[in-house]
């Protein structure tokens, strides 16, 4: 594919690669997602219930809707109260990167490109900078003479901007691989999937910080680096259901089925 | 083949026919969620009565020599790479038969590292399926098994000492009621339940109980001869063909009694090995539910049946984990808590993430109660036996010194719970760092504060 940009043949970079590649990742993931949940299908086995009513374990709707929030809540209570520096990290870090992977303008554009009504969602668009609230690759890297950002965020663009998600995501990341490197040295378990998976997250956030903040500042590189991030992160999407980064959309389903059988059907038998 | 080791012998073909049996026949979508889907962040060593005293004990850890057995047989990459770069084991070799079977034995299934997991993993439940296979390759300890035997086979009826405790128990029970107690009656209201272990560690507990049934003029009876040691004690060793036999029993005297309630003093593993495990594996549904005492007491209490006379004190109520977590009963305990003291006090952790003793399941209660328990019914403690048994202290002093700190933190003089193993390891911990409190069922507190209103 060749995408004409001003005189330069972006054709020559992984840019238009990236973008070729992205309809096949998402159908390998897809196909890897299917066999994931197809061994559950052919697995499942339905639970016996011995006791279909208990005039003992009357529990209330109330109670059953606080129970399910509380599900949810309870590993990152307990973690905070009991390892707090690791919690805190971690809760931290996954804040950082959802926000960074939907609501950083750039990836919202590039959302909002394969599936259309992502766009409805552009007002909560986190800017590249705190400097002004506009994307990076069409704006001069220097400091903004223009008006403060007028988005939804307000002030709040000082910590809710690309680059600060960025810092931050580097920081706890690499925290994540330092401890990961502990556990190797005190004889902990750890798999390749760990590796797999955090080092390509970190070399992909390199990857898109260097080609937002043009370093090295020259549209041949900031193409080739595009392109990469794409890349990897569509590497990344294409291996999920074979790697610990499904636990995004199988977290729903382990809480859930918490909460079914040790409070629902606990109250329910 | 067998491999020795000093005084260690693990026969590693019994080892590989057992990992096949066990992996390849208890696979389903709960046990596959469970192997597959674990990040390795770690969050479960929060909850782990084992991680203080070493982080290879973490529940994430232990679990991971099955996943490393699973992703040998059931994924791609574990049957690819996953062998070159160590991610994945068809067997184990003898060292890590070794950790193995070291690792089961840190595990009581308490069921903690679910709630704590973000993705509800149940590692309890994959270091259930090693314990499984270090016991049909015989690598279960001695002491264990032979206690266990006596139940499956019957034969523990056999023994005096048994039969006294039992016998002795009944006779308290009529001297404190003063007439006869009635004995194996079909449909009764309650079929008062108890198992030898707690006629010999606390039959003044039972005694209460009965008290109790009889102060209330509840329609119930009792059992002329226990139906087990403490059954099925198979389910914590890792036998579940013994644990079966042993349910089958227990079902068919529930069926032949055909109570409303079966009730429970312990809340041990008895509790929802009886009401849910025992009924899904026969998978039969029950005319009576099996309850726990304070379920049954809330309940009455709640009817204004009888009004209990409160006390002063701090008190605190421990969760058992089987019956809290596993069995679903927190609020039951808390009614008649909240009614003995208006000083009722939770602990930091409670509820669902109620610390855990460290006893019980697979941690199989005191080393010291074990021996004097095999040594009263005659089983000869080896040498590698007593080994293993000390080495189950160091868990219990570790995780003591968070339940005495929990319990010093609310400045509770009494810590009532409702699981006769519990109320052994919180009692160890107590005297162990000299804590001002003390340890009891909640049965003893309750039984003289008990006034009656109707009958």
């Amino acid at each position: 594919m060749q995408i004409p940009y001003a005189t330069y043949p972006v054709g020559n970079s992984l840019y238009p690669l990236a973008l070729d590649l992205f309809v096949p990742t998402v159908f390998f993931f897809f196909l890897g997602a299917s066999y994931r949940v197809f061994r559950y299908l052919v697995t499942y086995q339905k639970p016996f219930i011995p006791y279909p009513s208990s005039e003992l374990r009357q529990v209330s709707s109330w109670n059953k809707i606080a129970n399910l929030v509380n599900t949810f809540a309870n590993s990152s209570r307990v973690g905070i109260k009991r390892k707090p520096v690791t919690t805190g990290v971690g809760l931290l870090f996954h804040i950082a990167l959802v926000l960074i992977i939907f609501l950083l303008a750039q990836h919202m554009v590039f959302w909002a490109y394969y599936i259309p009504p992502y766009s409805a969602l552009f007002p909560l668009a986190i800017p590249e900078s705190s400097e002004d609230g506009l994307l990076a690759l069409t704006t001069p890297n220097h400091a903004s003479i223009t008006e403060f950002v007028h988005d939804i965020w307000g002030p709040l663009t000082v910590i809710l901007n690309g680059q600060f998600l960025t810092f931050f995501l580097i920081i706890f990341l690499g925290i994540y691989l330092g401890h990961k490197l502990l556990l190797a040295i005190e004889g902990l378990s750890l798999r390749a999937g760990d590796w797999w998976f955090f080092v390509l997250l970190y070399i992909d956030i390199l990857l898109g910080f260097f080609a937002t903040a043009h370093i090295p500042s020259n549209v041949y590189w900031y193409d080739n680096l595009l392109g990469a991030h794409i890349l990897v992160a569509e590497i990344i999407i294409a291996t999920l259901p074979f790697t610990r980064g499904f636990h995004m959309f199988e977290f729903y389903l382990g809480k859930v089925r918490e909460w079914y059988f040790m409070v629902y059907r606990r109250g329910e038998k | 083949m067998s491999v020795t080791m000093g005084q260690e012998s693990i026969n590693l073909d019994a080892l590989k026919r057992a990992i096949d049996d066990v992996f390849y026949s208890q696979i389903d979508s709960t046990i596959l969620y469970y192997l597959q889907s674990c990040v390795n962040c770690k969050a479960c060593e929060a909850a782990c009565p084992f991680t203080p005293t070493s982080l290879k004990y973490s529940p994430v850890n232990k679990a991971e020599i099955a996943r490393q057995l699973y992703r040998s047989r059931f994924t791609v990459w574990g049957k690819t790479i996953g062998r070159i770069i160590g991610g994945s084991k068809k067997y184990l070799n003898l060292e890590e038969a070794e950790t193995m079977a070291d690792y089961v034995w840190h595990c009581t299934n308490c069921g903690a590292c679910m709630f704590v997991c973000p993705m509800a993993i149940d590692s309890g439940a994959l270091i259930d399926l090693l314990r499984q296979v270090a016991f049909r390759a015989g690598m279960a300890p001695k002491i264990y098994t032979d206690i266990e035997q006596l139940e499956v086979s019957g034969k523990y009826w056999d023994i005096p000492v048994f039969r006294d405790a039992w016998n002795n128990l009944i006779l308290k029970m009529k001297e404190v009621i003063g007439k006869d107690i009635p004995l194996d009656k079909k449909n009764s209201e309650v079929l008062f339940y108890a198992s030898i272990y707690e006629a010999m560690v606390y039959p003044d507990v039972l005694v209460k109980v009965a008290k109790i049934l009889d102060m209330l003029g509840k329609d119930w009876t009792f059992m002329s001869k226990p139906l087990g040691i403490r059954p099925p004690v198979g389910l914590v060793i890792g036998d579940k063909e013994g644990a079966l036999n042993v349910m089958k029993k227990v079902y068919a005297y529930f069926t032949e009694m055909s109570p409303k309630y079966v009730m429970l003093t312990a809340g041990g593993f008895e509790y929802p090995a009886l009401r849910y495990t025992m009924h899904e594996v026969l998978k039969v549904q029950p005319k009576y539910e099996v309850v726990h005492v304070t379920e049954l007491l809330a309940k009455w209490y709640e009817a204004k049946e009888f009004e209990i006379e409160p006390i002063d004190e701090v008190i605190t109520w421990h969760d058992p984990c089987q019956l809290g977590r596993r069995g679903g009963v927190f609020e039951a305990p808390r009614v008649l808590m909240k009614a003995l003291s208006k000083n009722f006090k939770e602990l930091p952790s409670h509820g669902v993430n109620s610390f855990c003793c460290s006893r019980g399941g697979g941690g199989c209660g005191l080393p010291s109660m074990v021996e004097n328990m095999a040594k009263v019914i005659g089983i000869p403690i080896s040498e590698k036996d007593k080994k293993f048994l000390d080495s189950t202290l160091e868990p219990l002093i570790k995780a003591g010194k968070i339940k005495v700190n929990e319990i010093n933190k609310i400045k509770a003089s009494e810590v009532l719970t409702g699981c006769p193993v519990c109320i052994e390891s919180i009692g160890f911990s107590i005297d162990y760092y000299h804590a001002n409190a003390k340890v009891n069922h909640i049965i003893e507190l309750l039984a003289d504060r008990i006034k009656v209103t109707k009958k």
